[in-house]
């Protein structure tokens, strides 16, 4: 008897007739889905799920028909949608419970939302945090514009922008480093979790691109505004502002002015465009960089000469962003294997879920917001310059709980559920035996949708 | 046999194939979690006829992004101090508590002073391995796994779970207090633990019709996750029934203050950690290894009030741990000790902070501990080629300590092979 525990004596329900064989099979482990992905519909909505927050019946039926190739197409060449400006806080700063929501609640509206994933995969890979980096200006605002408008062009362009970006100049400290006395931080970072990976380089590259990239400074500012902090007593405080984004400046008499440094094998006279030169001849970058992206939208192990394979493309390519998705998504691997083989980060799993039920409102966001502390996935508040782990990370007692919550609570607040039949297009009608079993004896759509929400199945990607 | 659809069967190769991904970035496991079903850590426990049998309890405190372990044990007497550090070795003896005529704790270890004074601090210096790596992530799993060839995948701590307690069906054995996702230290295939990031949220909105169909929905998960889903869901559900009951027993005795925001605009998470720890211990829900993290550590500027304030963060919620757990007298059960992933730089850099270093002290504190100074502490007069401390005990040492000394399992099955014992327990050697 499968399934009856605590439900019994609910009524049997027909549902969907893919979910109405009843399923058997082993309990526990050593058995794996069903693998769908031998129909163009099913591949079409594996890639909309992996690189969006999942596609609508109407979505998946105009992606269907245009085709999985076009739709590749289209998720690559339709520019993004730009968010409304958020507003800064006191006309300088941020707040980071509202920042984290005006992108939820883009994530959740808009007609691109690859390029709100592309934007969320750059957050995780050049990250920085509202803590470091602070909230008394636009910086951490201004990171999320970058990566959501360079996110599909090329790497050597993003590293560029990356080691000048404000918040990064403060987050990894290379604004205040200095050529005769160098903090390491950014250097180390830039080669062990932007570029190459750990073994790729040595103590000594660290200290001599250190060296060699000294001498930024934040862009400074052209006005200030004056913010009320105290209104009882009068207490006001100026604070800088600029009429536009800006990206870092270079001060010479804090760089390096030593003798030809040796880095990553080459003794010359280094400036940041050689250090970043320097590492995109590496052969280590577009294999870091491949893996990455590979783990990403395809599998938690890729193989190694798969990476190669997707790593010579996007070197040979000049580091395009396109070029690599493009080969990803067209890969065999893609489509063939590891069907429901990443698990969706809290984010993912949220905003996939309010979609799917249609809730894209302040609510919705402002409950999204709220759990996102639970399940340890809150936005420009990584838990460390690593960004968020994935896959098996996302699980633990205390995650599953709060999905499941999620769930609840994204239903409660819902006053009009959609039919309960399109939850079953979020899952491809591939059911394990106890969510079939459970749908079929669910009472009401409130409970299908609840079902839905808090399987397995739709935590998977 | 009915029809299946949604599931077919994997055989073991595709299960190495498909193995799962153990942290970010690091070596696959040899099997992924489905291979090896919630039985079979059970039938490995089942195998040992000498679990631990003792009420030991032990607490790690990580405190991630490499502690500065200068500014945190103070060599008052090192010439090189001042030379290598001119803005901060000021700051960092003028108000430090010094321990001996060589050593000072930092100024905002007030706590640990006292438990010093009363012989229950355990300080030990230059405690790394050799060939540091300077990675985060890499000496993260280092420490976690105990294994410097980052072959090994599991945490320390379950394999100690998995090996010598009877996790399943106690999911409370193993805890991570404060955390949303598992530890690396407390990782395991084969061991059940819990994870709580806020007591008051911990609990299935809707109660026991909720909990009872997401139990139904959870049985038998096919693919590579199945098994992590299914037993992440079972833990949730009975540890939320033991800590419902905990949370109705517990009566604290100390005050955790956790409400300054000092560190980058964070609250102490350690104070609220430590007193879930204390609820669990104290109210017999069967808490066995508990692991607590504190972060903000990486230190690379204007270190010298973050560093002060982050220890007295460690200080202030470590205080009312201990206060708490004496009130309650459990304080004889429970050893306390602190990890980080490595010290800093001894030289200084221009941002007025330290970057990625070695070798660091180690604290234990609590009853079980005989206090005093063990190791040595590396001399700034003699760095390593990489201008960093060297260290001198290895980092194992510890965990051959408290394995068995404190908690009673046989240290060689857990880190495949023998470390010197540091002598800094009051009982000498358990039974294992």
């Amino acid at each position: 008897m499968a399934g009856g525990a605590g439900i019994g004596g609910l009524r049997l329900l027909a549902l969907a007739p893919a979910v109405q064989q009843a399923l058997t099979g082993a309990h526990g482990s050593g058995l794996d889905w069903v693998s769908p992905l031998n129909s163009e519909t099913a591949r079409v909505n594996h890639l909309l799920r992996r690189t969006t927050f999942g596609a609508s019946a109407a979505e998946l039926e105009q992606a269907s028909s245009d085709g999985y190739s076009r739709t590749i197409d289209r998720l690559l060449e339709t520019p993004p949608q730009q968010p409304p400006p958020y507003e800064l806080l006191g006309g300088y700063g941020v707040s980071p419970a509202a920042l984290q929501n005006w992108w939820l609640q883009h994530m959740l509206t808009s007609k691109t939302p690859f390029a709100e994933r592309m934007t969320l995969f750059w957050h995780n890979h050049f990250t920085s945090d509202y803590r470091k980096v602070g909230v008394r200006d636009p910086f951490i605002y201004w990171q999320n514009l970058t990566w959501r408008n360079m996110a599909l062009t090329d790497l050597g362009s993003m590293l560029t922008k990356v080691t000048t970006d404000p918040a990064m100049l403060r987050y990894l400290d290379l604004a205040t480093s200095t050529g005769a006395n160098p903090n390491e931080n950014y250097s180390r970072e830039l080669m062990e979790l932007f570029t190459l990976g750990v073994g790729n380089y040595s103590e000594d590259d660290v200290r001599a691109a250190a060296a060699a990239l000294a001498g930024w400074r934040e862009p400074t500012p052209d006005g200030s505004v004056e913010a009320t902090l105290d209104q009882k007593n009068g207490v006001t405080r100026r604070y800088p502002t600029w009429s536009r984004q800006a990206s870092g400046q270079f001060a010479p008499n804090r760089a390096y002015r030593g003798a030809p440094l040796k880095f990553l094998g080459k003794t010359q006279a280094w400036n940041t465009d050689a250090v970043l030169k320097q590492l995109l001849a590496q052969p280590a970058t577009a294999v870091f960089i491949s893996r990455k992206v590979a783990v990403h939208f395809v599998t938690p192990q890729p193989d190694g000469g798969y990476v190669k394979r997707l790593a010579d493309r996007f070197r040979s390519s000049g580091y395009d962003m396109r070029t690599l998705l493009r080969e990803v998504f067209t890969s065999q691997e893609f489509t063939s294997t590891n069907y429901r083989g990443l698990v969706k980060s809290s984010v993912e799993f949220m905003v996939s879920g309010l979609k799917a039920l249609g809730n894209t409102g302040p609510q919705a966001v402002t409950l999204a917001g709220a759990f996102s502390h639970l399940m340890g996935q809150v936005l420009f508040d990584p838990p460390d310059v690593g960004g968020w782990p994935n896959n098996d990370s996302w699980v633990s007692s205390n995650t599953m709980l709060a999905r499941v919550n999620f769930a609840t609570a994204a239903l409660t607040l819902t006053r009009q559920l959609p039919a309960a039949g399109s939850a079953l297009g979020h899952l491809d009608s591939v059911l394990g035996k106890q969510t079939a079993s459970l749908l079929n004896q669910a009472p009401d759509d409130h409970a299908r949708w609840f079902i839905a929400l808090a399987s397995p199945e739709f935590q998977l990607k | 046999m009915t029809e299946e659809i949604g599931i077919n069967r994997l055989d073991r190769r595709s299960f190495l194939r498909s193995g799962l991904v153990f942290g970010a970035g690091a070596a696959a496991l040899a099997a992924g979690y489905a291979a090896v079903p919630d039985a079979f850590a059970r039938a490995v426990y089942a195998a040992k006829t000498n679990g631990v049998q003792n009420d030991h309890v032990l607490v790690m405190i990580q405190l991630a992004g490499g502690n500065d372990g200068l500014r945190t044990v103070i060599p008052l007497t090192d010439p090189k101090l001042h030379d290598l550090r001119p803005k901060l070795a000021g700051m960092s003896l003028a108000g430090a508590l010094p321990i001996t005529a060589e050593f000072a704790l930092n100024q905002n270890l007030k706590n640990l002073k006292g438990f010093w004074d009363q012989g229950k601090l355990a300080v030990v210096q230059g405690v790394g391995y050799s060939q540091p790596s300077f990675s985060h992530f890499e000496s993260t799993r280092i420490w976690e796994t105990g294994d410097p060839s980052l072959r090994q995948v599991n945490g320390w701590l379950g394999r100690t779970l998995a090996q010598h307690y009877d996790s399943a069906g106690h999911p409370l054995t193993g805890c991570a207090c404060g955390a949303t996702d598992t530890p690396g230290a407390l990782r395991d295939l084969q061991a059940t633990m819990t994870v709580i990031s806020d007591q008051k949220k911990y609990g299935f909105t809707g109660g026991s019709e909720v909990e009872a169909a997401v139990g139904a929905l959870y049985q038998g998960t096919p693919g590579i996750y199945g098994a992590l889903f299914d037993s992440s869901i079972a833990t949730a559900g009975e540890s939320v029934n033991a800590l419902r009951t905990s949370a109705a027993n517990y009566q604290p005795q100390a005050t955790y203050t956790d409400q300054e925001q000092l560190v980058y605009a964070s609250k102490n998470q350690l104070a609220s950690a430590l007193q879930l720890a204390a609820e669990l211990i104290t109210t017999g829900t069967g808490v066995r290894l508990l692991h607590v993290t504190l972060g903000g550590f990486d230190t690379h500027y204007t270190e010298l009030t973050r560093h002060d304030d982050l220890m007295g963060y460690v200080d202030s919620a470590v205080g009312a741990f201990y206060q708490d757990l004496a009130a309650h007298g459990m304080a004889d059960k429970v050893l306390i000790a602190t990890w980080s992933e490595f010290g800093r730089r001894p030289k200084e850099n221009a941002s007025g902070g330290t970057d990625h270093g070695s070798a660091s002290p180690v604290f234990l504190i609590g009853s079980p501990v005989k206090g005093g100074l063990y190791g040595a502490a590396p001399s700034l007069a003699d760095l390593d080629p990489t201008n960093n401390l060297k260290y001198t005990v290895d980092f194992r040492s510890v965990y051959q300590e408290i394995l068995a000394g404190h908690l009673g399992a046989d240290p060689k099955e857990i880190l495949g092979e023998s470390f010197d014992r540091l002598g800094a327990l009051q009982q000498p050697a358990l039974a294992y």
